[in-house]
């Protein structure tokens, strides 16, 4: 794309192709960059290269198949997206799940939010070319898949949360290797805040680099830390509280600057918090605290009584939104009464996330580009469905 | 529900027969292991395992004892030879040239068996790994020849769009000055190649004309990454030669020689009895010296934090990224080449070359030492690879000019005035 | 001035810090698994290859109307009397006498498996006739050798589909289910 120049020797624009083979688009995300040396001038994210068309594939499945898409749409946290689904079909059939399950469907939501967030940690680094933090979050994570190995027989892909409730109550011996996690991790996040977070090196990359202002981010639709970073506190637990966050003492952690930095430090806060809640839930299910006086755990109760196996909810539509690892994560279920739904729309935070990167990408260096995409922690699974 | 998950059989079957079961109670978890390690046997063995190799490398060193002083009469003894049956005598000495300049080739290549699978293996205990495990039974100990054959094997891919001669030339441009540039270094005492008075500007003057191969990688792969890390080289192995320079020219004022084994000698000696005579002992001035070395090191030598060339996470592999098979070999030869230089030069100008630390220690052959604080050095390198993130390439440049450059100015004229300090110290002047 | 240095002995001792973590936990122990020499259990629930009993099969169908992925397919076989189906397994069909359906064929595309339990759930079996093993070691070379068909009276490795051509024969060395236990 060098620009005609017929007398003098002048400088001019130079196309290149970011990704879809890239190593750290994550996933198979282009950018179309145009750059002047080191400068990039225009970019332009380019999505659909794993469309799988999930959306439609809902429609040809019965409400119980539909689950295991879920788990194939942000596939680093399976987690939530079985919540926001299960929690979608469940107010259109107007299910009520028992309160275990509701503790157990937290539990796992956090312990999801750690692990990904973990993997956001990892592969931040990695961009910013520091690889041993990200054997060090796996570590970490691997931890929380041997937890849900042991809880629901899946590593990466649960299918654990079902409608009405969850599929199988934790068995003998989880809840203290749980506890038994928790203590271990903490410690963790300050080894992680000493090895990366105050870096200088890292700092002097990811501050005020990739700067999103409060009222940007709210018209591009962020949603999740990366919103938060730039000092909205805008969080579905604490706004549409739902199973039993209204129960649990948490707070939501902010940026100021809506920079890298602010991005990845509210994940590394977030991680903190989910500890906790894992923590008070842990209490809750062992029947000591978190509980009004009076009410006791019904021991075993993890499923609501008389949903069927074939679930048809009667005709009309439901939304439910949690908030998911990376934002807010809503399902729309539209019902005709039949076994299948007339249609189920996911409404993805990658998606709305990737697309403030056109706006904040031209100015920046070719190095703030990774920064910047890493710093937003987008899942091609979701982002394409 | 509950049922339907229960386990259908208490013992696990696995295909194959061959390896070991880890139940589901013994999974590795840190939780375990950490605790208290030395309850693992694997950890008390391999505790054991290390102090043995140590003790048995310097009990080896101890029993070979210096090499240097026995070289020359070997020499002469060669020429008696010589001599006595007529053989012409600049065939001797040609003779003895090639056999001392294939000894100097050989270093760049058995330093980087070494290095690499030693930079495998630390990196992979800092982060919690094994790292290679199978080939030569041991650890992996042969795992750096396994590659070097595969690399040796591999198809030598030359992309269509690229200038074939210059992407021919520049792996070739790399390395020569890679093997070069270990001429003048002092391995022990009498133990170098070309006593070069003017040794330590030819070390940095060669060691220069790399990046001119790397450019020409850059340039002649055709690819737009390539040509970006070829450029970014370029910038950083010019700006960052300057504080390396400058850094040393403190140790050299404080020597008045540029002979590198000079420099090395007259570091021999200790203050007090205790604290070894090195140049990184001098107050304020060695430290510095030392540090603004070690930094623009890293920087010259391409490794993380300043491997901005071959960014793996912007450029691909940068300049790199169309070499295959051999050609790709010679530049990650080069690159661990020059990271034994730098940690040679390292262990000469400021740790004393081949004096032991403490002065009961000298029972070792200084050849010895000077491997061994290389190789302390050498780890050293490999930590801050796996510990740091990289910078970017404006901060990078930001830092060499505006932090580097003008800390070791400073650091000279410090020189100066300490080396006038130790003069009125040595002539009486002060304190009376 | 007095900031800047400030600063740099800041990002100095964090730089320090940042190397102490990494020097720590190289004295550490490593934490991973060699892989082929040690291997890994997994936990009782863990959803591996499906594993399948010819015997236990009532041919009712469920899995294949729980699989999402339509990788089940069976055909009934023919309702038998009841003497014959004691000869050919050698035991009484059901408590009560009855005549139990049996499967004709069954197979299992491991190609389109979700690894995610329906189908084992759907099972209606006391002793599940269709069940995920804890074996995670599936090693196939082509795409045909995915299918697998189990016939009544065949053993629990079932038969493979051969590339070559197309038909189905007795699974090779390395096929994964042939080590499956029979349940306890």
């Amino acid at each position: 794309m060098t620009q005609e120049s017929s007398t003098a020797l002048k400088t001019g624009q130079m196309f290149i192709n970011f990704g879809p083979q890239h190593p750290s688009t994550h996933g198979v995300l282009r950018i179309a960059l145009t750059v002047e040396g080191e400068v990039v001038v225009k970019a332009d994210p380019d999505v659909g290269y794993l469309h799988r068309g999930i959306e439609k594939l809902f429609e040809a499945r019965n409400y119980s198949q539909g689950l295991i898409l879920t788990d194939r749409l942000d596939y680093v946290s399976a987690m939530p997206n079985n919540l926001a689904y299960c929690l979608a079909v469940e107010r259109l059939a107007a299910v009520q799940p028992p309160l275990r399950a509701q503790y157990l469907r937290v539990m796992v939501s956090e312990l999801t939010r750690i692990a990904s967030h973990l993997v956001f940690f990892g592969t931040f680094s990695v961009d910013m070319g520091a690889f041993t933090p990200f054997l060090y979050a796996f570590r970490e994570r691997e931890m929380i898949l041997d937890l849900f190995e042991m809880l629901c027989g899946g590593r990466l892909l649960y299918s654990y949360i079902r409608v009405g409730g969850v599929s199988a109550d934790c068995p003998a011996g989880w809840e203290e290797k749980c506890g038994e996690f928790i203590t271990f991790f903490k410690p963790r996040l300050k080894d992680y805040d000493t090895l990366l977070s105050f870096n200088p090196i890292f700092k002097d990359r990811t501050a005020n680099v990739g700067r999103i202002s409060a009222a940007q981010a709210l018209s591009w639709g962020l949603s999740g830390p990366n919103l938060r970073a730039s000092g909205p506190d805008y969080d579905v637990r604490k706004a549409e509280p739902y199973c039993v966050y209204d129960k649990l003492d948490f707070t939501v952690p902010t940026g100021k600057t809506g920079s890298c930095w602010d991005r990845y430090y509210c994940r590394m806060l977030e991680m903190g918090q989910s500890a906790e809640i894992v923590l008070q839930c842990l209490d809750a299910l062992a029947g000591t605290a978190c509980l009004p006086a009076g009410r006791e755990l019904p021991p075993g109760e993890i499923m609501a009584k008389g949903v069927p196996k074939i679930l048809k909810p009667p005709a009309g539509q439901a939304y439910a939104h949690i908030e998911a690892s990376r934002g807010d994560l809503g399902f729309y279920a539209v019902s005709d009464g039949s076994p299948t739904p007339y249609r189920m729309h996911v409404r993805g935070p990658s998606f709305l996330n990737v697309a403030i990167l056109q706006e904040i990408l031209a100015g920046c260096k070719i190095a703030d580009v990774v920064a910047v995409l890493g710093s937003f922690d987008i899942v091609l699974g979701e982002v394409d469905r | 529900m509950e049922e339907t998950i229960q386990p259908k059989f208490s013992e696990p079957v696995f295909n194959r027969s061959h390896g070991r079961l880890l139940m589901p109670e013994n999974r590795y978890w840190p939780t375990r292991m950490w605790k208290n390690p030395w309850s693992l046997p694997t950890y008390r063995r391999g505790a054991a395992v290390l102090a043995g190799l140590l003790s048995g490398a310097a009990g080896a060193a101890w029993l070979l004892g210096e090499i240097g002083p026995r070289v020359a009469p070997l020499y002469s003894m060669a020429e008696q030879y010589a001599l006595s049956y007529g053989i012409p005598l600049f065939l001797v000495q040609t003779a003895w040239t090639v056999i001392k300049a294939a000894v100097l080739l050989a270093v760049p290549l058995v330093n980087a068996l070494f290095a690499v699978w030693w930079e495998r293996k630390i990196s992979a205990h800092m982060q919690s790994r094994m790292g290679p495990m199978y080939v030569g039974r041991w650890h992996g100990a042969l795992q750096t020849i396994a590659d070097g054959i595969k690399l040796f094997l591999k198809e030598d891919l030359v992309p269509e769009s690229a200038d074939k001669i210059v992407h021919l030339l520049a792996p070739v441009a790399v390395i020569i000055p890679a093997i070069l540039v270990f001429a003048p270094i002092p391995f022990g005492r009498e133990l170098v190649y070309a006593d070069l008075d003017i040794g330590t500007v030819y070390v940095f003057a060669v060691g220069g004309v790399s990046v001119m191969g790397i450019i020409m990688a850059g340039w002649a792969s055709g690819n737009k990454f390539s040509l970006l890390g070829g450029l970014r080289s370029a910038a950083q192995l010019v700006s960052y030669e300057l504080p390396r320079t400058f850094s040393v020219i403190p140790v050299i004022m404080l020597a008045g020689t540029l002979n590198l084994s000079a420099i090395a000698g007259l570091q021999a000696g200790y203050w007090g009895g205790v604290l070894p005579r090195w140049f990184i002992f001098y107050p304020v001035v060695g430290q510095v010296a030392f540090v603004v070395f070690l930094i623009a090191s890293v920087a010259e030598t391409n490794r993380i934090p300043f491997d901005i060339p071959e960014a793996e996470s912007e450029l691909v592999a940068g300049f790199n990224t169309e070499y295959s098979g051999m050609k790709f070999a010679l530049f990650f030869l080069s690159e661990f080449a020059y990271v034994l230089l730098s940690c040679l030069l390292m262990a000469a100008f400021f740790f004393g070359g081949g004096e032991p630390p403490l002065p009961f220690l000298g029972f070792l052959p200084s050849w010895a030492w000077f491997l061994g604080k290389t190789l302390v050095l050498m780890f050293c390198f490999l930590w801050f690879r796996w510990t740091f993130p990289r910078f970017r390439v404006d901060r990078l440049m930001d830092f060499n000019w505006k932090f580097l450059l003008p800390v070791s100015l400073l650091n000279i004229a410090a020189a100066g005035v300490l080396i006038w300090f130790l003069d009125c110290w040595a002539a009486g002047l002060l304190g009376g | 001035m007095k900031n800047y240095i400030l600063f740099v002995s800041e990002a100095f001792w964090n730089t320090l810090k940042g190397l102490w973590v990494t020097l720590k936990v190289l004295f550490l122990p490593a934490i991973t698994v060699q892989y082929p020499t040690e291997k890994l259990v997994p936990y009782p629930r863990f959803r591996g290859m499906l594993a399948y009993d010819a015997e236990a099969c009532i041919a009712c169908g469920m899995c294949v109307r729980a699989c999402p992925s339509k990788c089940i397919a069976l055909a009934k076989a023919m309702p038998v009397p009841q003497q014959e189906l004691c000869s050919s397994s050698g035991q009484p069909v059901s408590p009560e006498g009855k005549r139990v359906p049996k499967i004709e064929w069954y197979t299992i595309d491991y190609g389109r498996c979700n690894f995610c339990g329906l189908c084992e759930e759907a099972c209606p079996t006391k002793t599940k006739a269709l069940w995920h093993s804890l074996d995670f070691e599936a090693v196939f070379s082509t795409r045909e050798e995915m299918t697998r068909r189990w016939k009544r009276g065949d053993d629990l490795w079932g038969t493979a589909r051969r590339s070559a051509d197309g038909q189905f024969s007795a699974v090779a060395d390395q096929i994964h289910i042939q080590d499956v236990p029979v349940r306890k």
